[in-house]
């Protein structure tokens, strides 16, 4: 059972298209998810006037189209699957509690802000403040998986409280700033502050880092957690070696300015 | 020289954030210029006397004279049918016109923003999320015996500032002006503003973050992990000195400038430094402040958010305010190219965007309000020429520490005030949007709800 919707010409202006959910359409027949409203820049229209639609009606949405400018697909859903054939833009899967999305090509910045579970996949690139807070937020997501195959910009994992990020390529400037609890795990090199303001959680950096300076060396040794998330990364498909898989990390805890709780992780060569 | 001479008394200059309200103005209202200044920096001398009145159609259209009707006509008309408008600029204009224009952009569901964006929005980013420990001007007359300026050149962009506020002003608890205050400058180089200062600490150019998180973690007594003068360029000692001195002083200030917002790390910058001013109130009283530059951004911010609740950077496309820096702000909505119609109040984005911004801007249909021929204006479908605010119009301008402060005009313009165009395209907007709200809806936007 997979509903199709298909872009169907690249809108001039930002589309908001957050019914574009499965707990939404899942249970409306064809004609009524052609009626539903979005925004098409400042006016709403039908969403048969931007996506032609298709298929039957389930727990599988299937989108296709370059929709770097469609923002909140998925946004708040719960459950089931959305399949992107192509870009997508802004607040993908925002504040989402279930269901799993991905994406085939980049994301927008703010991917999965404030998510609370569930899973985004993002087989290309993502912007700015994935699974962050909204400003004016203290607590960003709280549970739930995004994982990124290509690269992330700046600020990914602002004021994260749970769940697990794990970018494949290099990432930005301030990765876990002002974190809570919480892993993210960097494959490529990571930009400048990483960790910047932490009061818990764990950032683990497979590419040797500039640790800011109020962040204390404290030892190496073997975290036995690690493997296990490392197995899982590579189950996902995250380029995992075997040398990371076996090899003793050397471990920063910090923010001193902050609880001095968190730590930074980052194998030994 | 002609005879008709005139003095106008506590006047306001309005070209930095500073907005003196002590200047005198000898004005020639024969040749329509001010002839004398007193009591302005070298940069307010220059603004008032290079003000002429200069012969030109008070409207524009593709570039050809017309009439300010049809101007305006033509300029709500562009607006309701954009599905992307937006509003920039508003810095160096009065609180009337500014408000005028937050209330076009409600109503065409626009999206508004300020010069703010490109100057020290990062702080108001950072006061939502630090919090901001405040004061005004006066305060630091009277009171502060340790003043910090940490990356601006005050000497060269505010020439008061230190005389009228912070460095050698006299107040009541400072009687002896500068030998009664600490005054410490902290850039990436040695600044005009330097000899001002009893200390100045030159710091690695884009370690401002550091040096911050450094002499927080200093302040709490914990110890630094690392060099920190191979890091910052800052040696230990005067890191201790520093920290000594903010710890023990009567009453601190950070005065912060765009050497900070708008170096690598922004909002975390200048978040650093309001954290910092926070973390010091545990021993004794500290603020921070950014020192701004144009004469009314202050009031842009506060119209902004006394209006839509946040300080820039808000779009009304769904029919309510929503904040959203990076999204919403008009670099970004120019150079993705979401927007598909501009107003620019009082500003020259096309002379100072990115190439990608200024792109956009050309494609798009743009109008422009300004007292002069701009760049932006050149390249406008309805121009407007206006009169210039503090020296043709009266109205509200907000000082760099949030004080209100009223100008009165030197002498009349033959172009008409921001504030009365911009309520023109408003009333002009509202018939236009009435017209077109379709029978069972509820605005011009929204879909006819069905049962």
């Amino acid at each position: 059972m997979t509903l199709r919707l298909e872009l169907r010409a690249a809108p001039e202006v930002p589309v908001e298209a957050d019914c574009i959910t499965p707990d939404r359409l899942r249970q409306l027949p064809i004609a009524e998810i052609e009626r539903l409203p979005v925004f098409y820049g400042n006016r709403q229209v039908p969403l048969a006037e931007v996506f032609t639609v298709s298929g039957a009606p389930g727990e599988t949405i299937q989108l296709r189209g370059d929709m770097s400018r469609v923002k909140h697909i998925g946004a708040t859903m719960s459950c089931g699957q959305i399949h992107i054939d192509g870009h997508a833009g802004a607040h993908l899967g925002a504040e989402m509690l279930g269901g799993t999305i991905v994406v085939s090509g980049n994301a927008g910045d703010w991917v999965g802000p404030e998510m609370r579970g569930g899973r985004i996949v993002i087989r290309g690139s993502a912007g700015h403040l994935a699974g962050s807070a909204y400003r004016g937020a203290a607590v960003g997501m709280t549970g739930g998986e995004i994982i990124i195959h290509g690269a992330a910009r700046n600020e990914a994992g602002h004021g994260m409280r749970g769940g697990l990020i794990a970018i494949g390529g290099s990432c930005g400037d301030f990765a876990g700033v002002n974190m809570l609890a919480g892993t993210v795990t960097i494959f490529g090199a990571a930009g400048i502050r990483t960790g910047a303001g932490m009061k818990r959680g764990t950032i683990i950096a497979m590419q040797p880092l500039e640790v800011l300076p109020t962040f204390a060396y404290a030892c190496e040794y073997r975290p036995s957690f690690l493997p296990l998330y490392l197995l899982h990364l590579r189950r996902l498909g995250l380029p995992v070696t075997d040398g990371q898989l076996s090899a003793s990390y050397r471990r920063w805890c910090g923010d001193a300015v902050e609880l001095n709780r968190g730590e930074i992780l980052s194998p030994s060569i | 020289m002609s005879e008709n001479l005139r003095v106008v008394e506590n006047a306001t200059c309005t070209f930095c954030g500073c907005v003196c309200d002590d200047m005198i103005l000898t004005v020639d209202d024969t040749q329509k210029r001010i002839v004398k200044a007193k009591n302005a920096c070298v940069l307010g001398r220059a603004w008032f006397a290079e003000h002429t009145i200069e012969e030109a159609p008070a409207a524009l259209m593709e570039g050809k004279p017309a009439t300010i009707d049809a101007a305006v006509a033509e300029a709500a008309r562009i607006l309701v049918e954009a599905r992307f408008p937006i509003a920039y600029g508003l810095s160096d204009t009065t609180c009337e016109a500014q408000r005028q224009a937050v209330a076009i952009m409600d109503m065409v569901r626009g999206n508004i923003d300020t010069t703010t964006s490109v100057c020290h929005g990062p702080s108001g980013i950072a006061f939502q999320g630090v919090g901001e420990s405040t004061m005004t001007l006066g305060e630091v007359k009277n009171r502060a015996d340790l003043v910090i300026y940490w990356g601006g050149n005050p000497a060269e962009s505010h020439p008061r500032h230190f005389g009228r506020y912070a460095v050698t002003a006299k107040g009541m608890f400072t009687p002896n002006g500068k030998k009664d205050r600490t005054v410490v400058v902290i850039d990436v180089r040695r600044t005009p503003s330097v000899p001002a200062a009893n200390i100045f600490v030159q710091l690695k150019p884009g370690k401002d973050f550091e040096l911050l998180w450094a002499l927080r973690v200093r302040v709490k007594g914990r110890p630094i992990h690392a060099d920190i003068e191979e890091i910052t360029g800052v040696p230990p000692a005067t890191i201790e000195d520093l920290v000594q001195r903010m710890k023990g002083c009567r009453y601190g200030v950070l005065f912060f400038g765009m050497g900070l917002t708008m170096t690598r790390g922004r909002h975390f910058n200048s978040g650093a430094l309001l954290a910092l001013a926070t973390d010091l109130n545990e021993f004794t009283h500290f603020v921070a402040k950014p020192v701004r530059g144009h004469g009314n951004v202050t009031g842009a911010d506060n119209v902004m958010s006394w209006q839509t609740g946040y300080p820039f950077g808000v779009n009304f496309s769904r029919g309510y305010p929503r904040f959203n820096p990076g999204e919403f702000t008009t670099v970004d909505t120019l150079a993705r190219g979401d927007a598909d119609a501009a107003m620019i109040i009082a500003s020259d984005p096309a002379s100072n965007f990115p190439r990608e911004a200024t792109a956009h801007l050309r494609r798009i249909p743009v109008i422009s309000l300004d007292p002069k021929a701009t760049l932006t204006s050149g390249l406008a479908r309805v121009a407007f020429r206006t009169a210039t605010y503090g020296i043709n119009t009266g109205g509200t301008v907000y000082r760099m520490d949030d004080v209100p402060i009223t100008m009165r005009k030197a002498f009349d313009s033959p172009f008409p005030d921001d504030e009365s165009i911009l309520k023109a395209i408003r009333e002009k907007v509202r018939e236009l949007l009435l017209a077109r709200t379709p029978h069972g809806a509820r605005s011009a936007f929204e879909l006819p709800l069905t049962a």
